[in-house]
């Protein structure tokens, strides 16, 4: 087959959404061309192999013989964790409808940063922003605790650059408790970067001293930096806190809280938002398709037909101590299950190579690559249109998940 | 699926002026067809003692998007206390204020719904909306672009690039984001809130753009008038919740110079600012300049008592609002160069004198606005209460003993600043079949909806004539969608997925060469990305696009 070059193909991976990714597609080889950023190109590449054979236990099986397994198993467990969640949002609706039949817990394994943001906004909530708002009007960004463009790679080339439409002047940039990234530093040419360095532990405290600060109290011990960069948050026009709630610390539910303080004090007198990510393979749009389907967002548990959410006893790492079967998705990358007593049924990437052989396993495709889907973008309230660009013979995880349910007795 | 026959029942049709007839209703291949021409086999239907009504069409009902889903995320205790009971047609969902994709389908049904339109698709968030609304059961659905707040439009009238400029845009966005009409939400003011303006008067300009929402909403209306859309403008207008903008909505009627409006829950924006608390009805005066212009019509946005959740694009309004949040927790967010959303929780009290005096101005406005083909039956759901009290609603309209008991319970000061005690009107059941069905079907450009003439699709509902109105109209004993029975005493008894409707009037192409540049620059990905495909709408099955009177 001739070699075909896609222009333009969406990224679906870690949330930014760039959909300036050129893919060349031979056969079942796929490479990404270059200024594709390393973690994506990495991710969209495959060799060209035929896709691995579904499997029991290690050995090689039809793919009817492996969903028919797989149905079996779902009905002589007793207690299941649908767990991984990696897929696009008709994966993720198919996971929910089997799991309101079979009973059990779903979650997504990329989901703890994202409840550290719940504890504040659901209880409280927040004043946020999304991508474009910040690239047009931030006139003072804030990253709080670690550099987010580890995870989101080209995060500040899409939400700062250089100049902003109703930006005057250069923008200034404040890494507070954390620091660029040598690559953060070359996408934040030509702009005012600044660091302010906090002690082991002490970014609660610092967000506390501004929050207090922002408010018009005399916080003890507030060094001068911080004491400048509420003055400068309460002057600037648009101001943004940002954080990726994944790399924050065991303490990041306070530091989160602390930072939707400030921000709710500025927009008394200023405008301000803060710009919390998290969204890796799609849990956004997983949070977004368990809201308007179940009504929670993400560890819900079925049980007799009737939902439930427990932050605690249905997050992935408690779920799957209780179960018997572990049922996992992860079609965007060869992620491993979580090591766990349970069988395991694996709706997973075919590169992955597992350490533990899943009791079934059936290779899916991408979404994005293999079929076309829905994912969202890490800001929460875009949709990202995903295209196919090959086909390799893998199925999608709902069109997977629909056939086992179809299968159970 | 076969022919069905309902006989013996009374036949309620305003649109085709048929108010109580006992004529035989026959749906075949889902259509309506003509019952005496009809000679095929059938189903039969029995509906002796029961009135016939089309399926009722809700224009205005917040079911789905981004700020539905944040109301979910706000309020957990509501979703834990509302779950969705197991059976066949449980979705496993729950909520009331905040109802899930499938439950939204399967209350609206058992009511006698079978289309509702969601009235703020902020364009952004317009691929999470179609997305939902694909989970949604039974209803044939929608969604209103919200414009007048973004960026890129407010730049084109600032910067004159013209109307015939505004107009290939307003139909390049209707057909990107799939969308069935066009909505202002506080014109211009969404934006100003982003510049750290907090108030926007009809004639105060826009702090970046100085451009007065009065500029912005006659565009606007111009837009979709020379684009021949069948909906007019939707509007929230400037100033919602504030006590005397009553003073506002009467500037905007008149600002409309004759072309069509649609106002919407102008419940919020019928306050004046007389007597001791500085809060009175504005319904009078509100009513009387609708009754006196026809080209403008209106939906209440009734509000009820008890908990429930504010949910709008306007945030200037709701971060206004956020201390009067109960819980204690609110949500706001700046969308894209696009618009905002705010999610308020709040509780309606029917002793606090704001919201029980809200109450009756928005009686006072059903009860006084003569026309019922320009006055629709909403509660701005969830913002005024959730749409399952509608048939409340509906006996507290028809039934004058009842309303004047309910009335008698509010504090002594409401009652001396509102003439719902005076007012004798009582809807008729035509009608309340008016503006649930007929009117709505006219409003949205539907010829095949919101009645039962040949020709029209089989969505069709049989309710026992009950005295007690409010139990009536809670279930009906039949519902049919496109000739399925779906609703069998109450209950519903099978599955059916409606459309989505909308819109796609002509553009000058050369619109896309600015558009692509302007998501290349300002927004930092590709104009291509943002645009909806038609196989994106219900996995490629279900999209209906309707055609205007006008191309561009």
């Amino acid at each position: 087959m001739a070699e075909t070059t896609s222009h333009d193909v969406v990224c679906p991976f870690c949330g930014i959404g760039c959909d300036d990714v050129t893919l060349t597609v031979d056969g079942a080889a796929v490479t990404a061309a270059e200024g594709t950023c390393g973690r994506a190109a990495e991710l969209f590449a495959r060799s060209g192999a035929p896709a691995p054979s579904a499997r029991i236990a290690g050995r090689d099986v039809s793919f009817e013989e492996a969903v028919a397994e797989a149905a079996k198993r779902l009905g002589a467990s007793k207690t299941i964790a649908y767990a991984g969640l990696g897929t696009d949002v008709d994966g993720v609706r198919a996971v929910l409808k089997l799991a309101a039949k079979t009973g059990g817990s779903v979650d997504h394994y990329a989901s703890e940063g994202m409840f550290r943001n719940l504890a504040s906004s659901q209880r409280k909530g927040w004043v946020a922003t999304t991508f474009a708002e910040v690239r047009n009007r931030c006139d003072l960004f804030v990253v709080v605790g670690p550099d987010p463009s580890k995870a989101y790679h080209r995060v500040y080339e899409r939400v700062l650059p250089a100049t902003g439409r109703f930006v005057e002047g250069p923008r200034r940039v404040v890494f507070l408790g954390g620091a660029p990234t040598e690559d953060a530093k070359s996408q934040l040419e030509g702009l005012n970067v600044e660091i302010i360095a906090t002690p082991e532990g002490g970014l609660v405290d610092a967000l506390s001293q501004l929050s207090a600060l922002v408010a018009g109290s005399n916080p003890p011990g507030a060094s001068s930096e911080i004491k400048a960069l509420a003055e400068a948050l309460k002057a600037a026009r648009y101001g943004v806190l940002a954080w990726s709630a994944a790399s924050l610390d065991d303490d990041g539910d306070l530091v989160i809280e602390r930072a939707v303080s400030v921000v709710d004090t500025l927009n008394v007198t200023t405008r301000a938002a803060c710009l919390p990510l998290s969204g890796k393979d799609n849990l956004t749009g997983a949070y977004h398709a368990t809201l308007w389907n179940i009504g929670f967002p993400l560890r819900v548990g079925f049980r007799d037909g009737v939902s439930d959410h427990d932050q605690t006893a249905y997050a992935t790492a408690n779920a799957v101590k209780q179960a018997d079967l572990v049922v996992w998705t992860s079609a965007f990358r060869p992620e491993l299950p979580p090591a766990s007593s349970a069988a395991v049924i694996a709706l997973s990437h075919p590169d992955t190579v597992f350490n533990i052989e899943p009791d079934v396993f059936i290779p899916v495709g991408q979404p994005g690559l293999d079929h076309q889907g829905l994912a969202f973008r890490a800001d929460s309230v875009v949709g990202l249109p995903l295209r196919r660009h090959r086909d390799a013979g893998l199925k999608s995880v709902a069109d997977v998940v629909t056939l086992i349910s179809e299968a159970r007795a | 699926m076969s022919a069905v026959r309902i006989i013996n029942g009374r036949v309620l049709d305003p649109a085709n002026g048929e108010s109580g007839t006992v004529r035989d209703v026959v749906i075949d291949g889902g259509r309506i067809v003509d019952a005496k021409g009809f000679t095929g086999a059938t189903e039969t239907i029995d509906a002796r003692g029961g009135v016939v009504m089309a399926g009722a069409i809700d224009i205005h009902s917040h079911i789905a998007g981004g700020k539905s889903n944040i109301t979910r995320l706000l309020m957990v205790e509501e979703q834990r206390a509302n779950r969705e009971p197991a059976g066949d047609f449980c979705g496993c969902g729950g909520g009331l204020s905040t109802m899930t994709a499938h439950a939204t389908g399967c209350r609206y049904a058992e009511m006698g719904y079978t289309a509702v339109f969601e009235p703020a698709m902020v364009a952004a968030n317009a691929r999470h909306m179609h997305a939902e609304m694909k989970d949604i059961p039974f209803l044939d659905t929608g969604g209103y672009v919200v414009l007048g707040n973004d960026d890129f439009l407010l730049d084109l009238i600032s910067s004159g690039a013209g109307q015939q400029a505004v107009n290939d845009y307003v139909a390049w966005q209707l057909a990107a984001t799939k969308a069935m009409a066009v909505k202002i939400v506080n014109p211009g003011g969404i934006n100003a809130f982003k510049f750290n303006q907090r108030r926007l008067d009809l004639d105060e300009a826009n702090p970046h753009y100085e451009i007065t929402p009065r500029t912005i909403l006659t565009t606007l209306i111009k837009a979709v008038t020379e684009l021949g859309l069948a909906h007019p403008i939707h509007l929230h207008g400037c100033n919602l919740g504030v006590p005397g903008n009553e003073d506002t909505t009467l500037a905007t009627i008149a600002a409309t110079e004759g072309l069509p409006l649609h106002m919407t829950h102008v419940q919020f924006h019928s306050y004046g600012t007389e007597g001791d608390k500085k809060f009175s009805s504005g319904a009078a005066k509100i009513a009387e300049a609708v009754n006196a212009n026809p080209n403008i019509s209106i939906d209440v946005g009734q509000v009820m008592f008890g908990q429930t959740v504010t949910a709008s694009a306007d945030l200037m309004s709701q971060h206004r609002n956020r201390g009067i949040a109960s819980p204690k927790r609110w949500i706001g967010m700046d969308m894209e160069m696009d618009a905002a959303c705010g999610i308020v929780p709040f509780v309606y009290k029917e002793k606090s004198f704001v919201n029980a005096l809200q109450w009756a101005i928005g009686l006072e406005l059903f009860l006084l606005v003569e026309d019922p083909w320009r006055i629709f039956l909403t509660t701005d759901h969830p913002n005024g209460a959730p749409f399952t009290t509608y048939p409340h609603l509906i006996r507290l309209l028809m039934d004058k003993d009842f309303r004047d008991e309910h009335f008698a319970r509010l504090p002594k000061a409401v009652r001396k600043h509102s003439i719902v005690g005076e007012l004798k009107r009582e809807y008729t059941l035509e009608e309340i079949a008016i503006v649930t069905r007929a009117a709505p079907a006219k409003i949205l450009g539907f010829k095949d909806r919101g009645h039962l003439g040949a020709g029209a699709v089989g969505d069709v509902v049989i309710y026992r004539d009950d005295p007690d109105r409010e139990a009536m109209f809670t279930k009906a004993d039949y519902v049919l969608k496109n000739g399925q029975v779906i609703v069998k005493d109450g209950e519903i008894v099978s599955i059916a997925y409606g459309q989505t409707h909308q819109v796609a009037p002509d553009f000058d192409s050369g619109i896309e060469t600015k558009l692509d540049r302007w998501f290349d620059e300002a927004m930092g990905f590709k104009a291509k990305t943002f645009k909806i495909a038609d196989d994106e709408i219900r996995d490629g099955q279900g999209a209906v696009t309707h055609a205007t009177t006008r191309s561009a």
